[in-house]
């Protein structure tokens, strides 16, 4: 037995080695820091409690009670559901558009996925004084100018998550349309002489034969967008900060408010097991129904 | 479909091509305002192009070492991304023996887990390493921590793709594992390694998170903490913010205007399913 595994080890080493280096990055700096927050949400952990103690699952009783942390779980959820449907309703038409013989489709390409590369904290920015409700806002000036009255993009409760959700969309809807151009353009175009030949009028073609066809990256995009939306943060630090009141304030920034901003660490981390089971459900959730999706196309 | 209806098609879609580059204007035209003309015209050409404005923000960001420290941080993560996880992958891809499937199961994890979760743990490994406040620890967090798994995934999906033939010659040959690997095989990685680089090195660019928890001495700052840094202190003159911003995304800006092709390729191939 011993001789048999020092054999194994003597042909393996060098694969071993190989996977090492990764293999140890990651158990430190993911899979350690991972179990520790396991570890901490089960204890009263805090800046002002350095001697904590094992308290069981209180942490994850005192978070449903506690109306802010819900607050924010539902804003993530209410910002990545109409993030993940606007963003692929509006990716989806315009890449079926640039797939027609257009003169100018690569450089519409080239505009449409432009915002992508920059950065999410600047493009923040950006946004916040183009919705300022100062005077020298620029979308107020352009509402003022078609004769309605000023509107506080940013500063109502109501209409913030959804004024930094906008901008999101102008930043990201290019990258699902390449992804969603590249697989149009995979499609072979004999299908669609068939359906024609068959009488299929353009309409029906997209329902037919473009969208069934799809499947590989509307799964993707959805999937993609609604985890991405559920991790939102850095929009949210450059735009409002989580304000007016909590109305912005998503998972993520008041995990790092919590924890950090408040010191309180194993509460934090309570709060972080149970967004990791959220984002499980909602993979586990978005990869089935995409499964059954197939099989009924397939 | 027909001609017209096309031309129709074209028009609509240029025009709405300008309406999102509308903000990128606003910004390029704001930088050489006072804050008094940017309210007064907000969308008009500058009347004079003065660029007092980018001398002030170049100075006040430290543009030269935060542009270089990102450099760093780039090159860096990128390198050992490629290195590391290629290597890992190629035994995860090859070997049948089944302590690679869990190691491989272990490194998809982290697509599953949001890293978010344990930031503060996290910072206490980055800490009890004492790489706390370095460039090192943002990289190493960027790499492990951050995008390791997924340049894994991508690797390992595309090596299951290659012929198996060109190594067993090369064992035959008598060439050694590691020497197979880094001549015959990696070389054949050239489209995978160039999809990587180019979606780490616009993840780890872009990143703010890293930086603002593990960055704190302005000698270390990135281009996005001095850009956060300054944006209090600029409230009043708010113009003079803008070429700050500009700076901020300029590097990027030139990446994407020489390398646009690869880059979109490189989100596509990145959207493909292992």
């Amino acid at each position: 037995m011993k001789i048999g595994f020092a054999k194994t080890l003597r042909n393996h080493y060098v694969y071993l080695l190989m996977i090492a280096p990764a293999l140890i990055g990651f158990s430190i700096f993911f899979i350690l820091p991972t179990l520790m927050n396991f570890g901490y949400s089960l204890t009263n952990w805090s800046v002002y409690k350095p001697n904590y103690s094992f308290i069981g699952l209180k942490n994850f009783v005192e978070l449903v009670h506690d109306v802010q942390t819900t607050a924010a779980v539902k804003n993530a959820f209410i910002y990545a559901i109409v993030m993940t449907l606007l963003q692929n309703i509006l990716a989806i038409p315009l890449a079926v558009a640039l797939s027609l013989k257009l003169k100018s489709a690569n450089l519409l390409k080239t505009v449409f996925f432009a915002p992508a590369i920059l950065s999410v904290l600047i493009v923040g920015y950006l946004w916040s004084f183009i919705m300022t409700s100062a005077d020298h806002g620029l979308l107020n000036q352009l509402v003022q100018f078609f004769g309605f009255g000023p509107i506080n993009w940013l500063g109502n409760p109501k209409l913030a998550l959804f004024s930094v959700l906008f901008t999101q969309l102008w930043q990201w809807t290019g990258w699902a349309m390449v992804i969603y151009l590249a697989n149009i353009q995979s499609i072979d175009e004999t299908l669609y002489e068939a359906a024609k030949i068959d009488g299929a009028n353009a309409v029906q073609r997209f329902f037919k034969v473009t969208l069934p066809l799809l499947y590989p990256s509307v799964s993707f995009n959805v999937l993609m967008s609604m985890i991405g939306g559920l991790k939102v943060f850095d929009i949210i630090f450059s735009m409002t900060s989580g304000g007016p009141g909590y109305s912005t304030e998503t998972i993520t920034t008041m995990l790092i408010r919590r924890g950090f901003t408040e010191g309180r660490t194993a509460y934090a981390a309570a709060f972080g097991v149970v967004f990791f089971l959220l984002v499980l459900i909602v993979s586990k959730a978005i990869t089935w129904s995409f499964n059954k999706w197939e099989e009924k196309i397939s | 479909m027909k001609k017209s209806s096309l031309i129709i098609l074209e028009i609509v879609l240029i025009i709405l091509a300008a309406i999102m580059l509308i903000p990128i204007y606003y910004l390029l035209v704001t930088t050489f305002k006072t804050p008094a003309e940017a309210a007064l015209s907000p969308m008009g050409l500058p009347k004079v192009f003065m660029l007092d404005n980018y001398i002030k923000a170049f100075t006040a960001m430290n543009y030269p070492r935060a542009l270089l420290n990102n450099l760093i941080v780039n090159v860096c993560s990128v390198s050992l991304l490629v290195a590391f996880s290629s290597m890992a992958a190629y035994v995860i891809a090859r070997r049948p023996e089944k302590i690679y499937k869990r190691i491989y199961g272990i490194f998809m994890i982290g697509l599953m887990v949001p890293f978010q979760i344990s930031l503060i743990p996290l910072y206490k490994v980055v800490s009890g390493l004492g790489v706390m406040n370095s460039l090192t620890g943002v990289i190493l967090v960027s790499v492990f921590c951050i995008n390791m798994s997924f340049s894994i995934f991508l690797f390992k999906g595309f090596i299951n793709t290659i012929p198996f033939e060109l190594e067993e010659a090369a064992a035959i040959d008598g060439c050694r594992k590691l020497r197979i690997y880094w001549v015959i095989v990696f070389p054949l990685l050239k489209p995978i390694i160039a999809t990587v680089c180019i979606l780490n090195a616009l993840a780890v660019w872009n990143d703010f998170m890293t930086p603002l928890l593990f960055l704190q001495s302005p000698s270390k700052a990135v281009i996005l903490l001095e850009v956060y840094k300054n944006v209090g202190p600029f409230s009043t003159d708010w113009t003079a913010f803008f070429p700050m911003m500009v700076l901020g995304v300029i590097p990027m800006v030139i990446f994407y205007l020489f390398m646009q092709r690869f880059i979109i390729n490189g989100v596509v191939a990145g959207s493909v399913k292992g």
